[in-house]
């Protein structure tokens, strides 16, 4: 079930995805869960087809070119229910994940689109709303995507859906992945079929939003659903940093080369203990004459007869480390310098 | 310790990796210590320690690459800088001149340049040191070339 799934997953056909899918979600889903969805399919079935069909329109019109049926869904009911409870245990897998990302250019959508609805739909809209809200502004195209298609009960969406929730789940049983494999792996079916929707524009927005922002960001904006960001304009920043123009002993370029995290791909050995050199070691350079070593070394080192061991020099000197402009410079030369105050003292 | 441990496996695995890079240092650690070391050196041309083969002895201290290794001549050398019966080498690098980016290869290296310019002025052999520093320079090669057939020498039957 697990391969058809997967295989199922980034192509949005009906037939496979559907059933395994909603066995496995019934499975998986808690018995929360299905009171919402029962209330919510009573709303729906009494009121929710006629408004929710001007809602839709509305909406539709607003956002984006219309890329599907809209008569096709208003008349299937059973249909609706079903991917109403589907789009239902979406969101709320969405919000039990707690790194769901969510955009803030589709929040407003969200918004709109419960208010146009009952109060069943609004219960989702706020939900998926407090996860929006509650993470922080990346790529949040598919808790977005989902709330809308639950409003438009559109049902290629839907199975685009499917097709990414299973994929997600796919992936996490395989892989037990962290979160952030998760979210990507679920986010990237969304953006590559969905071209037409204006959520797909709200998450490339998000994208680079999120990627250069924030550092708290950064690991999971450059692990961000597309692992290979060939085309990217991140690209580029990235894959520099794994060549290994960056290993040599210049400083200065490496400051300037690419994020924090860049430095992170280098590790070579310190030459005297030959521990790997770590952020903080990369970026210290204690002497003049270029000759790095781990801050270790480099304090065992001033505890002895505190001379380079590239130069031979004294170590007492120590202008170069006030061009290392970064946090970690800034800290080991701070260290360095007491240390070599004691041992001066 | 281990971070002195950590650097001898990566030059151990370094000497193997460049077995052939230095046809003149042979340089073997202990089967059972890597804080100790045996080298096999070849008398550099063009000196009277040419054609012999000297054995020098490595250990390594605890806070080694910090701390230089002990060095000494196993084999017999008439040299200025060697004492004639301990084996120890008077050598700045093994000294004060230490830098801990030196390796063991490279103090093997250190070792054949001295026994191609010995420093008569910091003899640890004085009969050598003496015959170099009154001019006797063909006395010294003389002697210093008869140990090393002597005790360098493969010996033949």
């Amino acid at each position: 079930m697990v391969s058809d799934s997967i295989s199922a997953a980034p192509i949005p056909s009906a037939a496979n995805t559907k059933n395994p899918g909603k066995k496995k979600r019934t499975n998986r889903s808690a018995k929360l869960k299905q009171y919402k969805i029962d209330a919510r399919r009573e709303q729906w079935l009494s009121q929710g087809a006629a408004k929710n069909k001007g809602c839709k329109d509305g909406v539709e019109d607003d956002i984006h070119l219309p890329s599907s049926p809209m008569g096709k869904r208003g008349k299937q009911e059973l249909e609706k229910v079903e991917t109403r409870r589907r789009g239902e245990e979406d969101v709320i897998h969405q919000d039990s994940d707690s790194e769901s990302p969510s955009n803030s250019p589709i929040s407003p959508n969200c918004s709109v689109l419960c208010g146009g609805t009952d109060s069943g739909t609004n219960f989702t809209g706020s939900s998926s709303g407090g996860s929006s809200s509650s993470s922080s502004s990346s790529g949040g195209c598919f808790s977005g995507n989902v709330t809308e298609e639950e409003e438009d009960n559109n049902d290629e969406e839907v199975e685009e859906d499917d097709g990414c929730l299973d994929d997600w789940e796919a992936v996490a049983d395989a892989l037990a992945a962290d979160d952030k494999h998760k979210t990507s792996s679920h986010d990237e079916p969304v953006v590559e079929t969905d071209l037409s929707r204006e959520l797909t524009h709200g998450s490339s927005l998000g994208y680079p939003n999120s990627n250069p922002g924030s550092a708290g960001m950064v690991p999971w904006g450059s692990g961000n659903g597309r692992a290979w960001r060939v085309d990217d304009a991140l690209r580029p920043q990235t894959l520099p940093n794994l060549s290994k123009q960056y290993s040599m002993p210049n400083p200065d370029r490496r400051f300037g080369g690419g994020g924090p995290w860049s430095r992170l791909s280098v590790p070579s050995p310190c030459p005297i203990c030959c521990e790997d050199l770590d952020l903080t070691d990369t970026s210290f350079l204690p002497c003049n004459c270029g000759f790095r070593l781990c801050l270790f070394c480099h304090k065992r080192i001033l505890e002895q007869d505190a001379r380079c061991p590239g130069c031979r020099k004294q170590y007492e000197c120590e202008p170069v480390e006030t061009e290392a402009s970064v946090h970690g410079g800034s800290l080991t030369l701070r260290l360095a310098r007491s240390v070599s105050m004691i041992e001066r003292s | 310790m281990q971070a002195s441990r950590a650097r001898l496996f990566k030059e151990y695995k370094e000497v193997q990796r460049e077995k052939t890079a230095d046809p003149d240092i042979q340089l073997v650690c202990d089967d059972s210590n890597i804080f100790k070391w045996t080298a096999l050196i070849k008398g550099p041309s063009e000196t009277p320690f040419e054609g012999g083969i000297f054995q020098l002895a490595f250990s390594v201290p605890e806070h080694y690459p910090l701390q230089p290794p002990q060095v000494r001549f196993l084999t017999k050398i008439f040299h200025p800088n060697v004492h004639f019966k301990t084996g120890e080498i008077c050598l700045d690098i093994l000294k004060t001149a230490w830098s801990p980016a030196w390796t063991l290869q490279s103090v093997c290296r250190a070792i054949i340049a001295l026994m191609a310019h010995p420093e008569p002025d910091s003899p640890l052999n004085c009969d050598s040191g003496n015959l170099l520093r009154s001019g006797d320079v063909k006395g010294y090669q003389s002697m210093a070339r008869m140990y090393t057939r002597l005790a360098a020498m493969p010996k033949k039957g």
